[in-house]
């Protein structure tokens, strides 16, 4: 499984960013290490989509940003029958999307 | 900077388009030109704002395309992109060009042709505006950013269904007296929300977000003809002066707001155009906010300062908003109503509060409007341009 999602983290001043920057938004430096989006949080916000994106073929689609504990939000599909407001959940990585043929991979939430 | 007056107006009706795209923009174009009433003045430039026809309509360079149908041959010509504000960014560009003196007449158009595409395909295409990598993969669309919005917005300051369908209702309203919207059709509270069929008349596009909280997908064009003070001096008609335009950008990625419930970009650009303008949110008689969904015009007019942060649909349960409110908002019907081709919004907010200024708002006029303001919201406020117009007395 090759996915692409990372955080980076400025070398220069320790500030991590999702998604990536060139130019670091906190101290302007441009040299980044690439981190792993993981680990716990809870759902600052999510949606039933049910006027679907191109590719999907489901009834609807649940989408939410998620705070994670180290600060960081991040977007993705929370994969979670009970959804609520501030509910824990966990950052995982799976198939988002299959767009002709082709399986991408990204962030999904289950219940922590 | 040389000021800048707005002479001519005009549009298309919004809706469905048979026409191809550049006879769309010749259209409002020719109403705008005939408002003006220019004579023998010439055009020095045109501007035109498309988000886009390369994709949909398979048509590039729309700008060297509109003055070759309109003979307006030598006039320079160029393209704006800037997503659903490439409306008010084009004016922007026909503005900067008259303040520095390189050109004495501009005529600034906004068209899109959405519906040469199915709505799967033009939900996708607007989509596209999204971050590729941290949004648009997880089948993020402007409705999931907005329902994702509104979810927060709600449980933060006590916003609920009922004050995102009394937007609708209003702006349903506002667009019956409106010629020129897409949707003339009034709603009730208890077709959309309250009765138990409201749940087939209104299906959940993005919950809590329905579809009477989304703007339709529209064709459609809107034209200005804007002017240095030493051609609108010759004009018989009402001075309109852009008294200011501010614009701000914000992070790509929704999440990485610092509150994503907070519009800065709203806030900055609102901000700036008003000290431009030398006016102050209190002084504006009738507003154009980019209601793509009903929250949004409660969200926008809270940050740019009509409304203390939280308390905007308050103002609208008490019908402040309305026409006949302290400060009516989306007259012309809003993009909720009025409709929405993506490039023509921007241009066709200030079409409508160019009219409302010169008292031709026939059917919703606001009464003594002198001093109005648009806010055009690109990507999911990301890119905001914010202008304040202003009638001067001849």
């Amino acid at each position: 499984m090759s996915h692409n999602v990372f955080a980076f983290r400025c070398k220069t001043c320790g500030q991590v960013s999702y998604p990536k920057h060139t130019i670091c938004p906190k101290c302007r430096g441009e040299t980044f290490e690439p981190q792993e989006i993981a680990g716990e949080g809870s759902v600052l916000t999510y949606t039933d989509v049910y006027a679907l994106a191109i590719d999907y073929e489901t009834r609807y689609l649940r989408l939410a940003i998620v705070e994670l504990d180290d600060g960081m939000r991040v977007t993705g599909q929370l994969l979670d029958d009970s959804p609520r407001l501030g509910k824990r959940v966990r950052a995982t990585i799976g198939v988002v999307r299959e767009t002709a043929g082709t399986s991408i991979y990204g962030l999904q939430f289950v219940p922590a | 900077m040389r000021p800048v007056y707005i002479v001519g107006a005009g549009m298309t009706r919004f809706g469905r388009s048979e026409w191809p795209l550049v006879d769309l923009a010749a259209a409002s174009s020719v109403a705008a030109l005939h408002h003006a009433h220019l004579g023998k003045v010439p055009v020095d430039a045109v501007v035109v704002a498309n988000m886009g026809g390369g994709r949909i309509n398979r048509q590039t360079a729309l700008g060297s395309a509109l003055v070759d149908r309109l003979s307006l041959w030598p006039a320079a010509a160029e393209s704006v992109e800037n997503g659903p504000a490439s409306g008010a960014s084009a004016v922007k560009v026909g503005c900067q060009a008259i303040a520095a003196g390189m050109a004495n007449v501009v005529l600034v158009t906004g068209v899109e042709m959405m519906r040469a595409v199915d709505g799967l395909e033009a939900t996708d295409f607007v989509a596209s505006l999204s971050h590729p990598e941290a949004e648009y993969i997880y089948g993020v669309t402007l409705p999931a950013l907005a329902g994702l919005f509104t979810r927060l917005y709600m449980s933060k300051y006590g916003v609920e269904r009922k004050h995102l369908a009394m937007v609708a209702i209003k702006n349903h309203d506002n667009a019956m007296k409106n010629p020129y919207a897409h949707i003339h059709q009034t709603v009730t509270m208890e077709g959309i929300l309250t009765a138990p069929e409201s749940v087939v008349n209104n299906p959940l596009v993005a919950d809590p977000l329905g579809m009477f909280d989304c703007c339709p997908v529209s064709d459609g064009a809107a034209s200005i003809i804007l002017a240095s003070a030493e051609v609108a001096q010759k004009l018989a008609a009402p001075r309109v002066l852009v008294a200011g335009i501010g614009q701000a950008t914000d992070t790509h990625a929704v999440h990485e707001r610092q509150d994503p419930t907070d519009l800065k970009a709203v806030r900055l650009a609102s901000a700036a155009a008003f000290e431009r303008a030398g006016a102050k949110p209190a002084d504006i008689d009738v507003a154009e906010l980019h209601d793509a969904f009903t929250i949004l015009e409660i969200a926008e007019s809270e940050a740019a300062g009509f409304f203390p942060i939280g308390h905007a649909h308050k103002a609208v349960e008490r019908g402040e908003t309305k026409l006949t409110g302290k400060l009516p908002i989306n007259p012309s019907g809003g993009l909720k109503a009025k409709g929405h081709p993506v490039g023509a919004t921007g241009v066709a907010q200030l079409v409508e509060l160019v009219w409302q200024l010169r008292g031709e708002a026939t059917g919703r006029q606001v009464s003594k409007a002198k001093t109005a303001y648009a806010c055009n919201f690109g990507g999911f406020g990301n890119n905001v341009v914010a202008t304040v117009l202003r009638k001067e007395e001849r």
